[in-house]
């Protein structure tokens, strides 16, 4: 028995139907503005410690606030980066200390998870939205860390427990290359823009658009004369924002720059900062008095870890202080992260040799040269 | 755990029994059985081999999916890749991968994520499969745009094809072409 001529065409346009009702119509996308400047009423303080140790190797960390307040941090560990062992390890902030740190993000759990095998695992990025914290976290189960893709958990209860890890499908070709590193910037909408980038081929920052439900609502690229990774993403108004770039390309690199005038749809290039980059991570902070703060190496390696400021909205940045520095060989200082807590006091935190994760607090007072 | 995240094993399981199909005749069931079974079978840590082939490429498009049922299912009805729509297949990556892989600045894969404009460009694609009775092809697209709004896909264009999907396209033309050679060579060899 065959099937009637028009039941094909039907059984076609009965899915045509049905993905025209599913397929998402968002409103044009536009950022959460930032609050208005104020000057910060803390006086000159800074204070600087080591978070405990989980593991002999320490990476890439990640900063959020917790709805009591406390302070989050998310980086990974193991016997060294890319070994199986590695894992995605919290701690938060107590009066006294930073607690035991123990592991969110495991290479078996995320296996589970997602039912798919992962080789190891990379870069977390922490956010706090409301009650709800985000974990975003890559993974890759061939190859390097091109081979990446981003796992999302999700926790309710400040980061006690997680739920099971979901894959983030970013790329047409087998889901590879597509890894973060650098916190979301909060949406109108709901949503968030998650800054992203791609190594496979060529090196490019890009922007995911995600919905208050976490699924992608657009994937667009942030284009560089240069290769580039790990945008760093700071809100102007609405529908203006600036991203800072890891220069990945060859010889001495420069930060790079991309700005979007219509809520991240578009982005564009923009002359590179006279700052010296080694082809290393860099965070940006708006500071409630509206200037912008950036953090990096400076030079030519990862020895030395710098703070700059903008006054003019990124156009000009002038050198605000040096946190670390040391010139003997296993001096790295790098993968800066920023946090602006409610209080407002500027956290930092920062891979400490890739022994450990180190911490520092600041208010803008200590940052524009006053003395604790 | 959500459809979502289990589609991708279980297509993979429905491929490993597809391939195996193509193993020595009359034995076709048994074996593309117990590939299947292997698929899901826990082999090193708990992990299965669809959950390995998964994490590797990825999910596969619900077009290769059907293809691998079809496979299954009716193994001596014509395959509906032919040389023609593994042509067309072909000319469709060769035109999508190289920007979404990133050459140029314009990412063709993230028109899938809001994909109205996509899907009514598959109209025109649906009315000329309907014209050239290619009532097969017209079932497969409707299939996939069913698992899009399913949810299995957040992307529409990994509902509809992927990279495996190219490359079987690319080995059905190979097999086409090398067919027509052997053919052709019969042919003079007569003369």
């Amino acid at each position: 028995m065959t099937a009637p001529s028009w039941a094909a065409p039907a059984f076609f346009l009965a899915g045509l139907a049905a993905a025209l009702w599913r397929a998402p119509l968002p409103p044009e996308p536009a950022f959460l503005p930032p609050p208005a400047a104020a000057l910060s009423p803390l006086p000159a303080e800074f204070r600087a410690e080591l978070l405990p140790a989980a593991a002999p190797s320490a990476h890439a960390a990640s900063l959020a606030q917790l709805p009591d307040g406390r302070i989050a941090a998310a980086w990974f560990a193991g016997s060294r980066e890319g070994a199986a062992d590695v894992a995605v390890w919290f701690s938060t902030l107590e009066p006294d200390d930073w607690t035991p740190p123990r592991p969110i993000a495991r290479r078996e759990g995320t296996a589970r998870g997602t039912q798919s095998h992962v080789r190891k695992l990379g870069n977390p990025v922490l956010y706090a939205q409301g009650d709800r914290l985000h974990l975003w976290y890559v993974s890759a189960a061939v190859g390097g860390w091109a081979g990446s893709s981003i796992n999302h958990a999700l926790s309710v209860d400040g980061g006690a427990t997680w739920s099971g890890p979901e894959k983030l499908v970013a790329s047409p070709f087998f889901n590879i290359s597509t890894l973060v590193r650098t916190p979301p910037v909060p949406l109108a909408d709901g949503g968030l823009g998650l800054p992203a980038y791609h190594e496979f081929i060529g090196k490019q920052g890009e922007w995911l658009r995600l919905a208050a439900d976490g699924r992608i609502l657009d994937k667009v690229r942030l284009p560089s004369e240069r290769p580039t990774l790990q945008p760093a993403v700071v809100a102007l108004d609405p529908h203006r924002a600036l991203a800072w770039l890891r220069d990945a390309g060859p010889g001495p690199g420069q930060v790079r720059v991309a700005a979007t005038g219509d809520g991240g749809r578009t982005w564009e290039a923009r002359p590179p900062l006279p700052l010296g980059n080694p082809n290393s991570s860099l965070a940006v902070l708006r500071l409630p008095s509206g200037r912008l703060l950036l953090a990096g190496n400076p030079g030519e390696g990862r020895h030395i870890l710098a703070l700059w400021l903008s006054e003019d909205e990124g156009r000009t940045w002038k050198a605000a202080r040096t946190v670390e520095t040391a010139a003997d060989d296993g001096a790295e200082f790098s993968y800066p992260a920023l946090l602006l807590a409610r209080d407002g006091r500027i956290h930092l935190a920062w891979t400490w040799r890739r022994q450990g994760i180190k911490h520092a607090a600041f208010s803008e007072a200590w940052l524009l040269g006053q003395e604790p | 755990m959500s459809a979502a995240v289990l589609y991708g094993p279980a297509a993979w399981v429905v491929l490993l029994g597809a391939a195996a199909s193509f193993l020595p005749r009359g034995r076709r069931l048994p074996v593309a059985l117990g590939a299947m079974g292997l698929g899901l079978a826990p082999l090193l840590a708990g992990e299965s081999l669809a959950m390995a082939l998964h994490g590797a490429f990825a999910a596969p498009s619900f077009t290769l999916l059907q293809l691998a049922l079809r496979r299954l299912l009716a193994p001596r009805s014509p395959g509906y890749l032919g040389a023609g729509s593994a042509g067309v297949l072909l000319m469709i990556a060769l035109v999508f991968y190289p920007p979404a892989l990133g050459l140029g600045p314009f990412d063709p894969y993230g028109l899938g994520y809001q994909p109205l404009p996509l899907l009514l460009a598959l109209l025109p694609l649906a009315g000329w499969l309907a014209w050239r009775r290619q009532q097969g092809w017209l079932v497969i697209l409707g299939g996939d745009l069913l698992a899009y709004a399913a949810g299995l896909f957040g992307n529409l264009w990994d509902a509809l094809f992927d990279p495996l999907l190219v490359l079987l396209a690319a080995a059905t033309l190979v097999a086409a072409w090398i067919s027509r050679r052997r053919s052709g060579r019969s042919v003079a060899g007569r003369w």
